[in-house]
């Protein structure tokens, strides 16, 4: 998936790295992630949010919920003073990851940026606690 | 872990999404298309916007509610104050209220779900609407009373303009199974995107 | 200039614009409603609750000789220029203060303000002049006193209530909007401490201690089993569809006992309502059906006899077995009945006044089977099994629009009666101290 870039102003990137390379966590285990932010052009965030959160994906409403929150709005600790950040966090025993046919939960890292007028910027990069297999569709239900 | 970039290394499988999940296709993530699949100028549309209340009829799954946002979006752009209420039971009748009460002069209140208002409040609100001469837009399946806006209508080419902006997939929709979903569920557009999902999941396993 | 965007999102890496002016509005309409009820209020305890403190705390005691009756006038003008009066009876006391002696018309409680003069001049007669009586005086004031002391309440009721309700309304929801003023999906959604305050009606299902996601098994565990540690709750929709037709059946024959009354009657006292004969007619024979109906789910629900399940063990841990005990009770001969472990996904997608929940079970393992079961009334089948939750089973999960719910299933088959299935919850919760998969190296992702 591209954005499609605006023609009045450069369209952030962010490039984030995890202590495990496959993006594969045990419940419990500790996350640590970096990222920086490039492509910003003469236009700095005036706050940056990262948070790791769970949602659901299929059929249903999405639902979402937040393990670990964090904002930063210390210009020393934003671009284009500062362009990486880090965080760490103890992932939760539950929800795990799961694959499912009309509910699938998925866990991700998001990084926000927001800009003067009101305007932000959302990345999402996802990574998997558990291993849980996917689910199988039911045979009576196959056409 | 290191501090700088590293050489190439494979991107890890990540899991693939269904492209008719609730997520890609709820109301608000594709434009508004007409019966022939092209967008619709909802920028045209907000510059005509009438005050009082308004309808968008058509029955279930037809694209109301996906035309109401559009509008919404496109009305806050232009610096109208917005409001959108979605009124599942006569509960939501005091947020519509309050939404209609409060909104500027030249704002725009979308009410998803008119026909779920209690008579009484229906009325109520569209006396406050008249007051505040603003504009409310409201979604019914059938006629109520309202004046029309709009009308929505589906065929089987806006069905498949509105895949074609979803995220891809991978080739196990074909033109057939799109034209087959969308007669089987009479142009009901959302119970044929979530008849495209079953297919998907159980080709793409 | 720019305005700020409603929202407006792409695929992928999203654009979206704050709620700010979204939330503008309701705020503001939340800060009317707030500033209202503050002014109501203070008017209101400023007139009526603080006067009635002051006086049954601050007055000092005194004692008090009439020395005068009469009735205060109060004269209201009305919108179409006539006017009304009002009558209250009046005392003239005589009293001693701490630096001097009053003689003072007392101030009359506010109840015997009254539009009937003569209900005002019978007030006055249960006063004689000369007697003492106790008073109060104010002591800022020493030629206010009063001859009566205490509370009303409902008066006190009435000043609270409405303001009351205006600024707890008022106050919450601009406290709602402002919490939410410009910030993202993700930090609306961290649950505050203030959550449970300001959002009272916010449900969503009951988790699990230290187990997020995964719904609370309370419900599980509070009923003892006989032979086993728990006794797993029915979750079976026979008992509704029972419980509804018996309701519909009540309620239908109880208009219908009514308008056969009212009918019986008139044709006694010899009117002839051909329209409401006309009416018992159908209004009957829906009755009857629904009689029908009812009995005969109840017989079928009393004929194929109640299921029970007990379990050693809750909550449930992937890759671990647990004893399961199946009692069937009923008549006649169940041809099968199939006890079964299932998991299924449910998701729920509301827009407009569609509301569409779709269920689907993604996996089921048979348990135990058995065929030809001659059932005794009084006596039940009874027979043990182990199940095992697969090592790598996905746990239970429960949110707001979707699930993923484990279940015992019990399905029979009967010689006579339809086929039934019950069903009962179970929960799974995730294995405990779970290891990751080895993974190797470093990886530097690119997002776009």
């Amino acid at each position: 998936m591209t954005a499609t870039p605006d023609a009045s102003r450069s369209t952030p990137r962010v490039f984030v790295q995890f202590s495990h390379p496959d993006r594969r966590f045990a419940p419990s285990e500790t996350l640590v992630v970096r990222y920086e932010i490039e492509g910003l052009g003469d236009e700095p965030p005036c706050a940056v949010e990262h948070s790791v959160l769970w949602y659901t994906e299929g059929k249903g409403e999405e639902d979402l919920g937040v393990h670990f929150f964090d904002r930063v709005s210390d210009p020393d600790r934003l671009p284009p003073l500062a362009a990486s950040g880090d965080f760490t966090t103890t992932l939760p025993p539950s929800p795990l990851s799961y694959e499912g046919v009309i509910v699938k939960i998925r866990w991700c890292v998001r990084v926000r940026c927001f800009f003067v007028g009101a305007r932000d910027f959302v990345s999402e990069h996802e990574f998997t606690i558990g291993h849980v297999p996917p689910a199988r569709i039911p045979v009576a239900s196959l056409p | 872990m290191t501090a700088g970039p590293q050489s190439p290394t494979p991107i890890p499988e990540r899991h693939r999404s269904n492209p008719f999940a609730t997520r890609f296709t709820r109301p608000g993530r594709v434009p508004p298309l007409d019966a022939t699949g092209r967008a619709i100028d909802v920028t045209a549309v907000v510059e005509s916007l009438p005050g009082g209340v308004w309808a968008i009829e058509a029955p279930h799954g037809h694209g109301k509610t996906t035309l109401l946002m559009a509008v919404l979006e496109a009305a806050a752009a232009r610096g109208r104050g917005t409001a959108f209420i979605q009124v599942r039971s006569w509960r939501d009748a005091w947020p519509a209220l309050k939404a209609v009460a409060s909104m500027r002069r030249s704002g725009v209140v979308g009410v998803d779900g008119w026909e779920q208002l209690p008579p009484g409040a229906a009325t109520v609100i569209r006396l406050a609407a008249r007051w505040r001469t603003g504009c409310v837009l409201a979604t019914t399946h059938r006629p109520l009373g309202l004046r029309v806006l709009a009308r929505c209508h589906t065929t089987p080419a806006l069905l498949a303009a509105i895949i074609d902006r979803l995220p891809g997939h991978e080739g196990h929709i074909a033109p057939a199974d799109v034209s087959d979903a969308f007669h089987r569920h009479k142009g009901n557009v959302r119970e044929a995107l979530y008849d495209l999902y079953d297919r998907f999941e159980r080709r793409g396993r | 200039m720019r305005f700020p965007r409603f929202f407006g999102k792409k695929l992928g890496h999203r654009r979206t614009g704050s709620q700010a002016w979204a939330s503008f509005g309701d705020g503001a309409f939340h800060a009317v409603l707030l500033a209202a009820g503050l002014t109501f209020g203070g008017l209101l305890l400023s007139g009526v609750a603080v006067p009635e403190w002051r006086i049954n705390h601050r007055f000092l005691p005194t004692t008090c000789t009439i020395l005068g009756k009469g009735l205060a006038r109060r004269t209201m003008a009305s919108a179409d220029g006539q006017g009304s009066s009002a009558w209250q009876p009046c005392l003239r006391v005589g009293y001693r203060t701490m630096t001097r002696d009053v003689e003072n018309w007392s101030r009359p409680p506010r109840r015997t303000l009254t539009s009937d003069r003569k209900q005002a001049l019978a007030g006055l007669e249960a006063w004689r002049l000369g007697d003492s009586v106790p008073g109060w005086y104010d002591p800022d004031d020493e030629t206010v006193v009063v001859l009566e002391r205490g509370y009303s309440w409902w008066m006190w009721l009435l000043t609270l209530l409405l303001p009351g309700a205006l600024v707890s309304f008022g106050g919450m929801g601009l406290a709602r909007a402002i919490q939410r003023w410009g910030k993202s999906q993700e930090r609306c959604a961290v649950p505050s401490r203030y959550s449970e305050i300001l959002d009272p009606l916010a449900t969503g299902p009951r988790q699990a201690i230290d187990h997020p996601g995964v719904p609370a098994c309370d419900d599980l565990v509070n009923s003892p089993g006989t032979f086993l540690a728990y006794r797993l709750p029915i979750e079976s929709p026979e008992n509704w569809t029972l419980m509804g037709f018996g309701l519909f059946a009540l309620l239908w024959n109880s208009v219908l006992a009514v308008l056969a009354v009212g009918a019986g009657l008139d044709l006694l006292g010899g009117r002839v309502d051909w329209f409401l004969l006309a009416l018992l007619v159908p209004f009957a024979a829906v009755g009857i059906a629904g009689i029908v109906l009812f009995a005969r789910r109840l017989l079928l629900a009393s004929a194929v006899g109640p299921t029970q399940v007990e379990i050693s063990g809750q909550p449930l841990r992937p890759g671990s077995s647990y004893e399961l005990l199946l009692a069937q009770g009923g008549s006649g001969i169940l041809e099968s009945l199939r006890l079964s472990l299932m998991l299924e996904e449910q998701a729920t997608f509301t827009q407009g006044t569609d509301t569409r929940t779709e269920k689907l079970a993604v996996w089921s393992r048979e348990i135990h089977s058995w065929h030809d079961l001659h059932l005794v009334p009084g006596t039940r089948f009874e027979a043990r099994s182990t199940v095992t939750i697969p090592a790598d089973a996905m746990h239970s999960f429960a949110s707001g629009h979707n699930a993923v719910r484990w279940r015992i299933e019990v399905r029979g088959t009967h010689a006579r009666w339809p086929a039934f299935v019950r069903t009962f919850p179970l929960v799974v919760f995730p294995v405990a101290n779970a290891g990751r998969m080895p993974g190797h190296g470093v990886s530097r992702e690119a997002t776009t």
